[in-house]
């Protein structure tokens, strides 16, 4: 959580988006906390929520890792996502047509084979090809996918999809009956409107804690990648492909590279969403979860990942907002709402703020070396040029 | 049905692809970018119609079965959808500061916007023009052609409007001064081409030839707030397909995409026939080449043109 972390040290380090996002988060917190203690949102549901948000960051880092870092359009996200989900699935749910009632640690493992092969189909074909070509076939290689998930239903169960899949910890020595053994709790704050935590509450708390394990870990991955030599590398590839291939960077094998990094991380916000949902359709691989994913990315900022945890967190209050809004309000049918508000923010973000609001700063090098902690003994020229001069490339 | 008849399904489905392609092929190479917009284009075009149609009613007489009500609901259609484009261009495209990868992302959201207006104010079921299905023509019957006259007026309308085109381009001043600007964009402008009126006049005419493409989408098959965002795929396979930026090679791609698309049953029959060995690869092979596939297929070859050969079969012309 760097966001905690950049308060705790001061508050005029912070850039002025910075300071703003800061503020919204803080306000938002807050409003989520009055409803939790008045009851209005339940806790399970506020935890679903809160592993939704957790779900969309993993899937915007997985983007990260190609558009941000190495400047991939990729427009396949929602194939990458489901593969991971029926891999899962598959494995793991008593419906399934093929194998079912495996421990979801074989689910997990078989949803990154899958994946990681599918990366590869997908990428040796598209990776050669320029930006916008590459957009429109990811896009049309994904609604491949989606039309054989669709269809080959003695693989996949057609339309009807996967239904009796177990929670992640099935199987597991403690976990698996961690749920049923916590005690019903009830707490009253407010008198007359106590707020219940059961079985369903331990199993929601569970997930919470999966999804932080998954995208905190990610989270250490990326950015130390995105620090390494290779992550350089991938930056260079993504300001001027040309330049890198002149310096003796073979940047298809660099770029596919990134492409499956981040298709395997997509797959695992898959895996995590599967365990959370506990049902599995074809309507998973709909592009409009691609599009989620990327307007989460660019409104964070393309190549910051504190960004697209910020965009996940938007994404998921457009998602359930509108359902809310729906439900309180307006009696406006939610989907199309919710595609006007993600249209509307695409829009905003590349008309007033193309970079996105937290746009990745000083990533060019160690930030301690900017900073005089760790001034290098014979300092490179490129080290001083970029202290002195612009923090984005 | 025969071949024949797989032929003709295939030449009303190709008029539509070619309407809608013909429109993208130009946005691309005059305004250099991918319009993902363009499929919500024909959308708004079908739904200008309907309105239109709602409000107007037969007016009479009827040409080819269509009453001339529906003509006129056909010029408003394509009429809205070029003052939507020309109206976002203006708005949102003109006074953005991004490159063409950006405007591609702005456009995703421009489709989305679309989208979500058409299916608030009408819902997202399917609808259709309040016109009486027809039966197929009885003197092709025989043949096993089985097209009413609704699809003989729209390959005729697309004919019409591709023709028109077609002169447009080759003689009069926009048209040279459009193929100017498709070529080389900064010598246009340095020979005194004002670019950005020619750029109005593109989104004029791809949107209108768009709209034209959604009415007819929408009689031929049913209106939804879906139908261009689903079919904007094909047509980007039609425009990859024959040449990205050439206004004849997407006609040739629209044609030969529609075409594919329209015969994968007949093509399916021909593979059921065919003596396959070893057992498996024949099951896979019938497996795919299946009417569920029938967009799947248009996308794989998508992917292979773009890898074989980037300028697409018309070869010139590309940016």
């Amino acid at each position: 959580m760097s966001l905690l972390d950049g308060a705790r040290g001061s508050l005029t380090e912070l850039s002025r988006p910075e300071r703003w996002v800061l503020g919204v988060s803080a306000a938002f917190a807050l409003f989520l906390l009055a409803a939790l203690l008045t009851g209005a949102l339940g806790p399970t549901y506020f935890l679903f929520l809160v592993g939704l948000a957790g779900m969309y960051a993993l899937l915007s880092f997985g983007l990260n890792a190609q558009w941000g870092f190495t400047g991939l359009i990729n427009f396949s996200v929602a194939a990458f996502f489901g593969i991971g989900a029926y891999g899962s699935a598959l494995m793991t749910a008593d419906s399934s047509p093929i194998a079912g009632g495996f421990n979801p640690l074989v689910g997990l493992v078989v949803a990154l084979v899958v994946a990681f092969v599918l990366a590869l189909l997908i990428g040796i074909p598209t990776l050669r090809l320029r930006a916008d070509y590459l957009a429109i076939a990811s896009l049309g290689l994904a609604e491949v996918v989606r039309l054989i998930v669709l269809n080959e239903r003695w693989l996949t169960n057609g339309s009807a999809g996967l239904r009796g899949i177990p929670s992640f910890f099935q199987g597991w020595p403690v976990l698996s009956t961690f749920p049923e053994a916590m005690p019903g709790l009830r707490l009253v704050v407010i008198p007359g409107s106590p707020i219940l935590l059961e079985t369903s509450f331990w199993q929601s708390l569970l997930n919470v804690m999966l999804v932080l394990t998954f995208a905190g870990v990610t989270y250490l991955v990326l950015r130390r990648a995105h620090r390494s030599p290779w992550g350089r590398v991938l930056r260079t590839i993504r300001s001027d492909e040309d330049l890198a291939r002149a310096l003796g960077k073979n940047t298809y094998s660099f770029k596919m590279q990134s492409f499956i990094l981040g298709s395997l991380i997509m797959a695992l916000a898959g895996v995590f969403y599967t365990h959370l949902n506990l049902y599995v359709g074809p309507g998973d691989l709909d592009p409009i979860t691609t599009f989620y994913a990327w307007v989460a990315v660019i409104l964070g900022g393309s190549g910051s990942n504190r960004g697209a945890l910020f965009g996940g967190i938007v994404i998921v209050t457009i998602r359930e907002g509108t359902r809310f809004l729906n439900d309180v309000a307006l009696p406006i049918d939610p989907a199309p709402l919710r595609l006007l508000l993600i249209g509307v923010v695409i829009v905003a973000v590349m008309r007033y703020r193309p970079q996105g609001i937290l746009p990745p700063q000083r990533e060019l090098i160690w930030p301690s070396a900017v900073d005089g902690g760790g001034t290098p003994e014979t300092p490179d020229s490129g080290v001083r040029e970029q202290k002195g001069g612009g923090s984005n490339e | 049905m025969t071949v024949l008849g797989y032929l003709a399904n295939g030449l009303v489905f190709s008029s539509i692809i070619v309407l809608g392609s013909i429109g993208l092929s130009l946005v691309y190479s005059i305004a250099d970018f991918a319009n993902f917009a363009h499929g919500d284009t024909m959308t708004i075009g079908a739904y200008a119609a309907l309105v239109t149609f709602g409000a107007v009613g037969g007016l009479g007489g009827a040409v080819l079965g269509l009453p001339y009500g529906f003509f006129l609901a056909l010029v408003v259609g394509i009429a809205v959808a070029a003052v939507v484009a020309v109206g976002t261009e203006k708005l949102i495209y003109e006074p953005l500061d991004v490159d063409s990868i950006g405007l591609l992302i702005t456009s995703i959201g421009i489709a989305f916007i679309y989208r979500a207006v058409i299916q608030i104010r009408f819902g997202s079921d399917f609808t259709r023009f309040g016109i009486q299905p027809l039966r197929p023509i009885e003197s092709l019957v025989p043949y096993g052609v089985r097209v009413t006259l609704h699809d003989v007026a729209i390959v005729g309308s697309a004919v019409v409007l591709v023709g028109g085109l077609h002169v447009l381009l080759q003689y009069t001043d926009l048209g040279r001064k459009m193929r100017a600007m498709a070529d080389n964009p900064d010598l246009a402008r340095v020979s005194g081409i004002r670019t950005k009126r020619v750029k109005l006049w593109t989104w004029v005419i791809g949107a209108g030839l768009a709209g034209a493409g959604g009415v007819f989408l929408g009689l031929f098959n049913q209106l939804s707030p879906r139908m261009g965002f689903n079919l904007l795929l094909v047509i980007f396979a039609a425009v990859i397909l024959g040449g990205i930026g050439s206004v004849y090679g997407a006609m040739a791609g629209g044609f030969l995409i529609g075409m594919i698309n329209q015969l994968t049953p007949f093509f399916s029959n021909v593979v059921e026939a065919l003596p396959i060995w070893p057992g498996w690869l024949a099951a896979i092979v019938r497996g795919l080449i299946s009417i569920e596939y029938a967009n799947a297929i248009a996308f794989v070859i998508m992917v292979v043109v773009l890898l074989v050969r980037p300028n697409g079969i018309a070869g010139e012309g590309a940016t």
